[in-house]
């Protein structure tokens, strides 16, 4: 059953640096080092349904923002390989 | 309250009757909240650019009474629209009235014969856009503040579209409008007597002339706008390169290929690529030996694109280009018409995450001298980011401006630590301005192609670039404001009045 | 790896605090510059106060330049508190600006405006500055438990659970359900509504033994130390009667429940989990426990509540329940499109600014009429009584979520759909 619950939100998955400047949590999703956080501005507490809510909002902006200019998205890679052939 | 003396009653009283009190703002924050845009703004002297009072008119016939009073009681007025433009023409640095024409967002007709529609000065695009939805139609003028800046911003500053290269920009797309000119006087500015021509040879062209003042010839309150079939399909293939140079060879191409439904092409340098590697998801992971990206897009009926794309894709492999793949190409253009910037992508030289103001200077470039100027530009930053470490150099974009490949919106963006900000920094970034724009025009270009060119530091070289031209400029400032109350002190103006009293 | 945990901010605590300024601002100035130098202010078009006021005084963008200006001596909280009752805590402003869409995650640091109006308030209370009418719904809710929905007639703790006359729902349980104030005295078919379908599916649950308002209501006007009160009241009575899990049918308990109580309570709120029933009813739609079978001849559309859409990102699940029941025409707006739409029953503001929550329902309610629907679904009660009374004159029927799936499911609801 879906619930909220406190714990589960208030423990973030464990990071893995991608870059001398970013780690994952979540897959796919990267944060910053939160080592560049530590003398001017400080992280927020951030439960985790929090950051999966805004990455699952970026993605439908995105999707909106291409229906709003067009109806469709053309594929550059079905493009190139039409080339190649 | 503190208003100037000559806005005391009853010239309040008279605005009041004019637009109902709940539309003339007196309050301390209501003024505040009007003082400023993204362009460079001195935030230690905020209480230098604030408001005497702010109106919200709801009418053309109610913005020409408040000029009229304004006029007759020598009262600086400032336009504001969106307030989100990137010089400061919307600042108030007189005081006095701001003009804020946000409640005009109507939407007065669309015209599906003609392909036009009519529409308050106050309505943004992306509102347009949702009903023109409906109609199977769009309005193409595309700034990176799309969803938030309005109609008649885009009048008052000449603006330019992301998709202008396929589209035309703010110019070509609104036909015409109702202006305020500064005497309260309402005037039709567009060709013919109707509103709706897209070309005339009758009389002096003056569409041109009352856009892009940035607010100092008067104000626009209702305007025609062209309509176009919205896109059946989109494509936008970003590529990633090795190197500058066979980027820039690659965009130049690309340009010049004459594909029809060309809307735009895009060169990230080195500096952009690496700022993107600080916090863009797409980027994060690309190999070290990307340097410099390209992205070239498409708008128009499926096998148009499709037919155009094909030529783009064989373009960019030709010049040694990788493609990204579509879901970085899609993502990242999706964000290119609401991404202004991030803050915190600001960091000092030690590396620390601080949030900074968005700085971005532009210029129109020719193609053959973008590489030259982007040299110097970049050097100018770093100079800077040397002597305070509240500067960061934020690398640089160039875009295509028309469909044939010969001018370029080029644009270094800078970061600027605002809660640091002091009268020796803030000097020193005047400075920076000044000689970026010196570096355009030298180049042959133009000090903006984009946002203007009246802010403190670039406006300086505004009489170098426009020569004779500015002379011009003055009488017919004079000419139209004789008392010089239509945001005054902006693009050296006050300079028209001094040749009339000596 | 470095651990920031000890340095991380909770930019979520509100003021009741000294009450001072500079403690205010030394905790929002970061995020007051974030929004203050970014300049865009694409949470304008999305702002249900601006959409219809057009004054941009009241915008997220306002708000936070506010607190620079604060920063700089150059205003107080007594110039500002007014300005701060033009928000319905929509959340629309925070989640489309980009330093939470596309960078706030990244950085742990997203923008924050309904906490910070939540602040602004505070701190006004702090400082003795108050809006009559919060003072008053304040002070009413603080003498009856409840919040005084009902206008001049009171509401108390011996008729909170009125509603659920003749249901036979036993009192406690290791499972209880939340009824808000709202539907709990005003728009009793909607906790009706969920009841019956609970047992309907065989789920086991009882009401709470005394429920007091969660306290939301109170923390959002600013009146922190009241909201506080109550949610330690209803925790104790949680903890005290073995309840497990609490079911929510209210969006605003929902972002109470999951917001504001972690807060309050840390590691004392672990044992809590809390259940929002549209999602729970969707899942039992999917594991066949729950079948609507009884076609409902309506066209309608649905209007995503803000809490649920902008501030939870819950949308699916409304539109699978939906989808489920026969005979719906279902005219569907898409949830990014619907960032910008409110009903403005939230924030305070129908207490404050009934004028202007009726503007924006209106607003909202046209949005439908042009999708040519009879009735409007919603999943909120404090959304559904100005959405009614805007709906009136355009005849379109604002129902709950609950209500019509009740109906599919064959249940004869009962209760009241508001006076």
């Amino acid at each position: 059953m879906s619930a909220y619950r406190y714990t589960e939100q208030s423990e973030p998955p464990a990071a893995k640096q991608v870059t001398d400047v970013a780690i994952e949590r979540f897959e796919h999703v990267f944060e910053v080092d939160p080592k560049l956080m530590t003398a001017h501005v400080a992280q927020q507490v951030f439960p985790n349904w929090d950051t999966l809510r805004i990455v699952a909002s970026r993605h439908d902006h995105l999707d909106w923002m291409h229906r709003h200019w067009a109806d469709k998205v053309i594929s550059g890679q079905q493009l190139l390989d039409e080339l190649t052939e | 309250m503190t208003v100037a003396p000559e806005l005391a009653e009853p010239v309040l009283e008279e605005l009041r009757q004019v637009l109902g009190s709940e539309h003339v703002l007196t309050s301390k924050p209501a003024r505040y909240n009007r003082a400023r845009v993204p362009a460079p703004f001195p935030v230690h002297r905020w209480a230098e650019r604030v408001p005497d009072l702010v109106v919200l008119p709801g009418s053309t016939a109610e913005v020409s009474e408040v000029v009229r009073i304004a006029n007759a009681n020598r009262i600086p007025i400032v336009p504001r629209d969106g307030g989100t433009g990137l010089t400061d023409g919307a600042v108030p640095v007189r005081r006095g009235i701001v003009v804020d024409v946000k409640r005009m967002n109507q939407i007065k007709e669309i015209d599906e014969v003609n392909r036009t529609c009519t529409v308050g000065a106050g309505i943004s695009m992306l509102k347009l856009n949702e009903v023109l939805a409906r109609y199977g139609l769009i309005y193409p003028d595309d700034p990176a503040s799309y969803p938030c800046s309005l109609v008649g911003g885009r009048i008052g500053t000449s603006g330019w579209s992301l998709i202008g290269s396929r589209y035309g920009h703010s110019r070509d797309l609104v036909l015409s409008f109702d202006f305020v000119l500064p005497t309260g006087r309402v005037i039709h500015i567009g060709d013919g007597a109707g509103r709706k021509l897209s070309k005339s040879s009758s009389g002096y062209q003056l569409k041109h002339l009352f856009m892009g003042h940035q607010g100092t010839l008067g104000i626009a309150t209702e305007a025609t706008l062209k309509l176009f079939p919205k896109p059946e399909a989109e494509l936008s293939p970003f590529f990633a390169f090795d190197n500058y140079d066979d980027a820039y060879r690659c965009v130049g191409e690309l340009a010049r290929a004459g594909v029809a439904t060309f809307a735009g092409a895009v060169l990230f340098d080195e500096w952009k690529v690496n700022y993107l590697r600080r916090d863009d998801e797409a980027y994060i992971p690309q190999p070290t030996d990307v340097r410099a990206l390209v992205c070239a897009v498409a708008y128009g009926y499926e096998d148009e694109v499709i037919a155009g794309g094909k030529r783009f894709m064989r373009i960019a492999r030709d010049n040694g280009a990788r493609y990204l793949g579509d879901e970085i190409s899609e993502g990242d253009w999706a964000a290119r018409h609401d991404r202004y910037a991030t803050p915190l992508h600001g960091r000092t030289n030690a590396g620390q995450v601080v949030p900074m103001s968005w700085h971005c200077e532009d210029a129109a470039i020719n193609y053959s001298n973008l590489p030259q100027v982007r040299l110097e530009w970049h050097e100018i930053i770093r100079k800077l980011r040397e002597k305070f470490d509240m500067f960061d150099d934020w690398g640089m974009f160039t875009y295509t401006s028309a469909n044939t490949g010969l001018d370029y919106l080029t644009e270094i963006d800078v970061g600027i630590w605002e809660q640091e900000l002091d009268d020796a920094s803030w000097a020193a970034w005047v400075d920076a301005k000044r000689d970026i724009a010196e570096v355009a025009l030298r180049n042959g270009g133009s000090i903006s192609a984009c946002h203007g060119s009246c802010r403190e530091g670039e406006v300086d070289l505004v009489p170098q670039e426009l020569g004779g031209g500015y002379d011009v400029m003055l009488d017919v400032k004079r000419a139209i404001d004789p008392n010089n109350i239509m945001n005054p002190g902006k693009y050296g103006l006050d300079r028209a009045y001094e040749s009339a009293e000596g | 790896m470095t651990d920031t945990s000890h340095h991380q901010t909770d930019s979520h605590t509100g003021a009741n605090g000294d009450g001072s300024t500079e403690e205010f601002v030394q905790q929002w100035r970061n995020a007051a510059y974030n929004c203050f130098s970014s300049g865009h202010k694409f949470c304008r078009e999305v702002c249900p106060v601006m959409q219809v006021t057009r004054n941009e005084s009241w915008t997220p963008t306002a708000f936070h330049a506010n607190v620079v200006a604060m920063e700089k001596g150059e205003l107080e909280i007594a110039d500002i508190a007014e300005d701060y009752v033009n928000c319905t805590g929509c959340g629309a402003c925070e989640l489309r600006c980009p330093n939470t869409l596309f960078t706030g995650d990244f950085y742990r640091f997203r923008t924050r405006t309904v906490d910070m109006v939540k602040a602004v308030r505070a701190l006004a209370v702090d400082n003795d500055v108050h809006q009559p009418g919060w003072q008053r719904w304040n002070l009413l809710t603080d003498e009856r438990t409840h919040e005084p929905v009902l206008g001049d007639t009171p509401v108390s703790q011996e008729h909170v659970r009125d509603w659920s006359a003749g249901l036979d729902i036993p009192i406690g349980g290791e499972t209880i359900m939340f009824v808000d104030c709202e539907a709990a005295f005003y728009r009793t078919s909607v906790p009706r509504a969920v009841a019956q379908i609970l047992q309907l599916a065989g789920y086991e649950f009882g009401l709470m033994n005394e429920q007091w308002c969660c306290g939301g209501p109170a923390a959002e006007m600013g009146y922190l130390d009241q909201s506080k009160r109550f949610a330690r009241h209803n925790l104790d009575d949680w903890r005290a009667n073995g309840v497990k899990w609490v079911l929510v049918l209210d969006p605003h308990d929902y972002i109470t429940f999951t917001e504001d109580y972690p807060k309050y309570f840390g590691e004392e709120y672990q044992d809590i989990e809390i259940v929002l029933v549209v999602e729970l009813f969707a899942e039992l739609i999917r594991e066949g426990k729950l079948t609507p079978s009884i076609p409902i001849e309506r066209t309608i559309t649905y209007h995503d509540p803000c809490r649920l859409n902008k501030r939870k990102g819950v949308w699916r699940e409304p539109r699978e329940i939906l989808s489920a029941i026969p005979g719906l025409v279902f005219n569907d707006v898409d949830r990014v499109t619907q960032w910008s739409y409110c009903s403005g029953g939230g924030g305070g503001l129908p207490i404050e600014k009934p004028e202007l929550t009726a503007k924006i329902s209106e607003s909202r309610v046209d949005k439908a009429a042009e999708l040519g629907v009879d009735t409007l679904v919603s999943a909120c009660p404090w959304s559904e009584r100005p959405l009614t009374e805007a709906g009136e004159a355009r005849s379109i029927d604002v129902v709950d979520i609950h209500e019509i799936l009740a109906e599919s499911l064959g249940i004869e609801v009962g209760g009241r759909r508001g006076e």
